[in-house]
């Protein structure tokens, strides 16, 4: 474990993972050691909220098995994180050991954010995020709570809630902000689904704070702003993730809100690449720096890291990532909610809102006063969403509204594409 | 790998594929669960049978954040209904809106090939616009639309 490494992968998530997988074919040799904080092998985040309900064993969360590590030839070291990373060539561990790299990915992922509400510290709660804190929620839930209190109605705080709702826990969720889960709907989509989780029986608190938090036998009450108190068995936190910088704060690699990479997710120190929820790369539509912490572009970002990774220590030219395009889809309390790109209208946007399907449809595409299709928000049962697939790709291919899906009512699929290349050609 | 071939010129928009493929799968006659959808344009008189044609670095298997869709040696694209959470990432990364979803099980599904034994649109097909062949027409056209899209999707040249 002494010899310097080709490659060294810090984190054992969507970009790490995805980064193995496109270095070993371009370099069949070349020694891959990889860095998780966590003990075991690599668990899907995504599934987590399945197993608090009880959908999913503990097992099925597991997306790689100890084989997978060895077949591609992935040194694991486990269950210590990193202190620091010297991007001269240098890792230090948690424990002091120090590991030596040709070249280094920074995939570290994101943690929680603790919000400063007065008393959380001496009261039991639970945040959404690793396997450990899912295990925890999963045995407070088992352990016969009936009501809870969410703090925070975002992305994982509604994930949260849909996993207690199907355990018949009865709750109140507490958003600061006028609507539910801003990053992924707009105000009509946030009030429709509203509507949804208080019809599901759950009470819905918007623009409301959490003051303080107090014991209340193996519970807790939970104040909000105003003095009104919510007894509750059990407590998410769930007030947003931010990326894990603690290797490289204060350090030589250049930071925003995130590790900044360039093009070739480089960060600015030339042997360290970044990737993943903790990477601040350019956003797909706007150019600006973003950081988009889904999967899909972590997956994305890792393939061209490791492959930009393989093509330093071999000496061949690097791929460019084309920035990170937002998207996100769910079905909660009912419903399926799904994004793609800029959703929500700008001046001069053209907004097309278009019938969904199923209870509560709506469906949404934003095109830019250039014409250029951006974005687009579903919310409707299931059968909307493989025609925001077809969207996807529209957006990906800069497609203009127009040619895309022309006539009255506009529709569109790959049929529709089809059909109008055939009458094209002939 | 032999695929589910399209013949769109042939087609006639009959709908036995959806029929026979929802009856060999759910044991119903359920179209709307077919893995099979036939797009029509009544007025052009245009009509394509869409499927799953199994892509070479499918979209769909490189979201699923369960490891959920893997692909076979035989070269299908196969979800793993057990290892699947339903959270449809996989509908929303298809270019072609082929992957299904079946709300009752809360599964993504696609094309199975009825098991690489006699796919029941084919044998239901009595234009004969279906086919069980070598990847081909439609199916490579697809492909090729879908390479494109995952190219330009990681900046490759």
């Amino acid at each position: 474990m002494s010899a310097r490494a080709p490659y060294l992968l810090v984190g054992n998530s969507a970009a790490s993972l995805a980064a193995v997988d496109w270095i070993r074919p371009r370099d069949p040799a070349g020694r891959i050691v990889l860095v998780n904080r966590e003990r075991g092998t690599a668990y899907s985040r995504v599934a987590l909220p399945y197993y608090v309900s009880g959908e999913r064993t503990l097992e099925s969360l597991m997306i790689r098995q100890r084989g997978d590590y060895e077949r591609l030839g992935v040194e694991l070291v486990e269950g210590e994180g990193v202190a620091r990373i010297d991007p001269e060539g240098e890792v230090e561990l948690a424990g002091g050991r120090r590991l030596a790299f040709d070249t280094c990915l920074v995939a570290i992922g994101s943690e929680c954010m603790r919000p400063p509400i007065a008393g959380l510290d001496a009261v039991p709660h639970h945040f959404l995020w690793t396997l450990e804190d899912a295990i925890g929620l999963r045995k407070a839930c088992e352990a016969g709570a009936r009501t809870g209190v969410i703090i925070g109605g975002g992305f994982i705080g509604m994930l949260a809630a849909e996993a207690l709702r199907k355990r018949k826990i009865r709750l109140t969720i507490v958003e600061a902000a006028p609507q539910l889960m801003a990053q992924l709907l707009d105000a009509e989509g946030g009030r429709r689904f509203a509507t949804a989780v208080a019809a599901s029986g759950q009470e819905v608190r918007l623009g409301t704070a959490v003051e303080s938090v107090a014991r209340r036998g193996s519970g807790a009450d939970v104040v909000l702003r105003g003095g009104d108190r919510i007894a509750a068995d059990v407590v998410v936190v769930a007030t947003g993730v931010r990326p894990n910088l603690s290797a490289v704060a204060g350090g030589p690699i250049r930071t925003g809100k995130g590790v900044i990479v360039d093009a070739h997710l480089r960060t600015s120190h030339p042997r360290v690449h970044a990737a993943g929820d903790v990477a601040e790369v350019s956003d797909f539509l706007s150019r600006q720096p973003t950081i988009h912490a889904i999967w899909p572009t972590a997956v994305d970002q890792g393939r061209v890291a490791g492959a930009n990774m393989a093509a330093a220590n071999l000496g061949r030219p690097a791929m460019s990532y084309p920035g990170s395009l937002g998207m996100n889809v769910v079905e909660l309390f009912g419903v399926t909610l799904a994004e793609i790109g800029r959703f929500r209208e700008e001046p001069g946007d053209d907004v097309r809102l278009l019938g969904g399907t199923g209870q509560g449809g709506y469906r949404k595409v934003v095109v830019d006063r250039d014409g250029t299709i951006v974005g687009t928000l579903y919310l409707g049962d299931e059968h909307g969403v493989a025609e925001m697939g077809v969207l996807h790709h529209a957006i990906k291919r800069r497609e203009r509204w127009r040619d895309f899906a022309p006539g009255s009512p506009p529709r569109f699929s790959y049929a529709h594409l089809v059909h109008a290349a055939q009458q094209r050609a002939l | 790998m032999r695929q589910i071939v399209v013949h769109q010129e042939r087609c006639t928009a009959c709908r036995e594929c959806e029929v026979a493929c929802s009856f060999e799968h759910e044991g119903a006659f359920v179209p709307a669960l077919s893995r099979i959808r036939v797009n029509d344009f009544y007025e052009e008189q245009f009509y394509l049978p869409l499927t799953c044609v199994h892509c070479a670095d499918a979209p769909c298997a490189t979201v699923c954040p369960t490891v959920a869709i893997v692909r076979q040696e035989s070269g299908q694209v196969q979800v793993l209904a057990e290892r699947c959470i339903g959270c449809k990432m996989c509908l929303l990364a298809c270019p072609f809106g082929v992957m299904g979803f079946n709300p009752g099980r809360n599964v993504a599904q696609n094309c199975d090939l009825c098991g690489d034994d006699d796919p029941q649109c084919v044998a239901f097909c009595v234009p004969q616009a279906l086919e069980y062949g070598e990847v081909e027409t439609q199916a490579l056209a697809q492909q090729k639309f879908a390479a494109a899209i995952a190219r330009k999707a990681i900046g490759a040249p």
